[in-house]
């Protein structure tokens, strides 16, 4: 470990500069492309996300199954990795297993947040481009999809934001654990364990939460807390953007 | 190739050849009717958008299609090739080393001849295609095609012996496709090969390649140091309606050409502007119904032909009357000559969209 183990117990300072509570600058569009029904350009740090949403529109004909008409509206999420998002450039398959876990999350996250019985027999496709990825990348494409999605004026009832939390770096001195870290980049995302958490609106209602690493049980508590807490700030700085895109129609 | 599906417009025959008579008409009336017929569609243009990427670019056109190209390049190794005298040159490596390669010309004369297409790869995303659909491997190779036509690029990329650079063009098209996407891509790809930096070398001859880690040092692709060297080749599409001819076609306007045109264009601060390559496109005029003229229509007092034969030379006999048929065959050599012309000239077509691009990487 490298990283920043090591020197973080001195300064509390992380790799970027950043104190253990601070999110990255989070800046974000909408109505990016006027050629779709909604749409939307989020940067997290270095994590930049396109999204377009088209619908809601009339399905394929003879659709999926094929069984009786649905009374609610499909979901799509399509995810597609840009050839230059990474480090290395490469070519990442649609098939890919992350790929599909992640539009899964996405599908089951939104379904229960947008108001699909309004739209009985129809599809919203989601259409996430990632053009650059360090870090957090769930996340921003769930803050993507929810401005894309108002952007597109389909009800929903509150705001879905994420961010990313990791357990506290520990080392000797520090035994006891400091404080969890908030919104990671790439290079935290490798070394540290790490959890995904999505609320919907200001209230501690959690409806994504991923983690895949191990941690020590009592570590997650206030992992947790810290993620909840951030995804309170990121709400803020989405309700912003989508305000000051409403003044221009005022 | 024949177009695909989504760009083909549901106009009725009536409506197809109204736009048409408009279009021949001298000056012709296009459908934004305060363009010219050399005018292209306004956009909005961004440089070095990707901090991932050696170099990028997305455009943005008016009707909302939108294109983003990053441009990455990494060091690969080449493989051995025997060269004819190779063997004298290694005895004779003394001397070589005496001679002064500092020189920025000198250097581009030591690496002529020694790129390799292979090293310049063009991927193409368009949303709701595959990566083996005809379009995109299509456009993909057109601008390969394009863009190694020249020979410079691909020497460039030579680092030594043993090692180059593999540039990756992706090209992805963000909006669904509005219109024909091919002077858009390649519009927004040379805007990215145009910033593309590599890092500077600092070791010499055969060695490992060792990059300077300063990016202030890094050395541009298209640099402005290197005045003589052509800019990176720009596809623009013309199209021919009767004796016009039209450039950069929206989608409506394309359902009526006669045909069309892909021409490759670069300049150089000492040739002015000069092709690079032509290609004709499948227009998706040739797939229109064509309408049914009152003489051939019973409901009107006409009188259906008998045979399939019949219908054809009625249909020859009508097709200046204004009802519309789909075109068929190539275009007239006066003006494709005309289209050359206009594109080549002293302020034509393309000094003026490469000199608008190189403006969007100064601004």
């Amino acid at each position: 470990m490298p990283l920043d183990t090591s020197t973080y117990s001195l300064a509390l300072l992380r790799l970027d500069g950043r104190r253990w509570n601070e999110l990255r600058r989070l800046h974000a569009q909408i109505s990016t492309q006027a050629a779709a029904d909604g749409s939307s350009y989020l940067e997290m740090g270095n994590t930049k996300v396109l999204c377009t949403v088209s619908g809601p529109h009339e399905g394929k004909a003879g659709g999926a199954g094929g069984g009786p008409r649905s009374t609610q509206a499909k979901i799509e999420v399509e995810i597609s990795f840009a050839g230059f998002s990474g480090v290395e450039r490469k070519k990442r398959q649609a098939k890919d297993k992350r790929t599909s876990e992640m539009s899964h999350t996405l599908t089951q996250s939104l379904a229960a947040l947008l108001l699909t019985h309004l739209y009985p027999h129809s599809t919203i496709t989601i259409h996430l481009s990632i053009l650059s990825q360090d870090g957090s990348l769930l996340a921003a494409c769930i803050n993507a999809a929810t401005l894309a999605l108002i952007d597109a004026g389909i009800p929903m009832t509150d705001y879905l934001c994420a961010c990313t939390t990791a357990a506290p770096p520990t080392s000797a001195e520090t035994e006891a654990g400091g404080d969890p870290l908030l919104d990671l980049n790439g290079q935290e995302e490798q070394e540290l364990p790490f959890l995904t958490v999505a609320t919907v609106g200001k209230g501690h209602a959690v409806s994504v939460l991923i983690m895949e690493s191990r941690v020590r049980m009592e570590k997650v508590e206030g992992m947790l807390a810290v993620g909840v807490e951030g995804c309170k700030r990121v709400r803020e700085i989405l309700d912003k953007v989508v305000k000051e895109h409403g003044k221009r129609f005022a | 190739m024949a177009p695909p599906p989504s760009l083909q417009v549901n106009l009725s025959p009536a409506e197809l050849s109204f736009i048409r008579s408009s279009l021949a008409q001298t000056p012709p009336i296009r459908l934004d009717h305060a363009k010219g017929p050399k005018d292209f569609r306004s956009m909005r243009a961004e440089c070095d958008v990707l901090p991932g990427a050696n170099g990028s670019a997305r455009i943005a056109l008016e009707d909302g299609t939108e294109a983003l190209v990053g441009v990455k390049a990494e060091v690969e190794k080449s493989q051995w090739r025997p060269v004819p005298g190779e063997s004298a040159r290694l005895t004779a490596a003394g001397e070589v080393t005496m001679l002064d390669v500092d020189d920025a010309a000198d250097k581009d004369e030591n690496t002529k001849g020694k790129g390799q297409n292979s090293w310049v790869e063009i991927s193409v995303e368009v949303p709701g295609f595959r990566d083996d659909d005809a379009l995109p491997v299509f456009l993909a190779a057109m601008l390969t095609e394009t863009l190694l036509a020249s020979g410079e690029l691909k020497d460039r990329l030579y680092i030594n012996n043993r090692f180059h650079w593999k540039l990756y063009v992706d090209v992805l098209l963000l909006s669904p496709l509005l219109s024909y996407p091919l002077s858009l891509l390649s519009m927004t790809t040379h805007l990215a090969l145009l910033t593309t930096r590599l890092p500077a070398l600092k070791s010499e001859k055969d060695e490992d390649p060792l990059f300077d880690d300063d990016w202030d040092a890094s050395v541009q692709l298209y640099g402005k140091e290197r005045q003589q060297i052509e800019k990176p080749p720009v596809i623009v599409l013309a199209m021919a309606v009767g004796s016009n001819i039209i450039f950069d076609p929206s989608k409506e306007e394309l359902a009526v050409a006669d045909a069309v045109l892909a021409v490759a264009c670069t300049t150089s601060a000492n040739s002015g502007g000069r092709i690079v390559s032509i290609r004709t496109v499948d227009p998706p005029s040739h797939l229109t119904p064509p309408g049914v003229p009152n003489a051939m229509n019973s409901a009107t007092g006409g009188k259906v032909p008998t045979s399939s034969a019949d219908a054809l030379t009625q249909r020859e006999l009508l097709s200046n009357s204004g009802v519309w048929t789909p075109p068929r065959g190539g275009m007239k050599r006066s003006l494709l000559s005309g289209i050359v012309k206009m594109v080549v000239e002293k302020g034509g077509v393309a000094e003026e969209v490469i000199e608008a691009l190189q403006r969007v990487e100064i601004g």
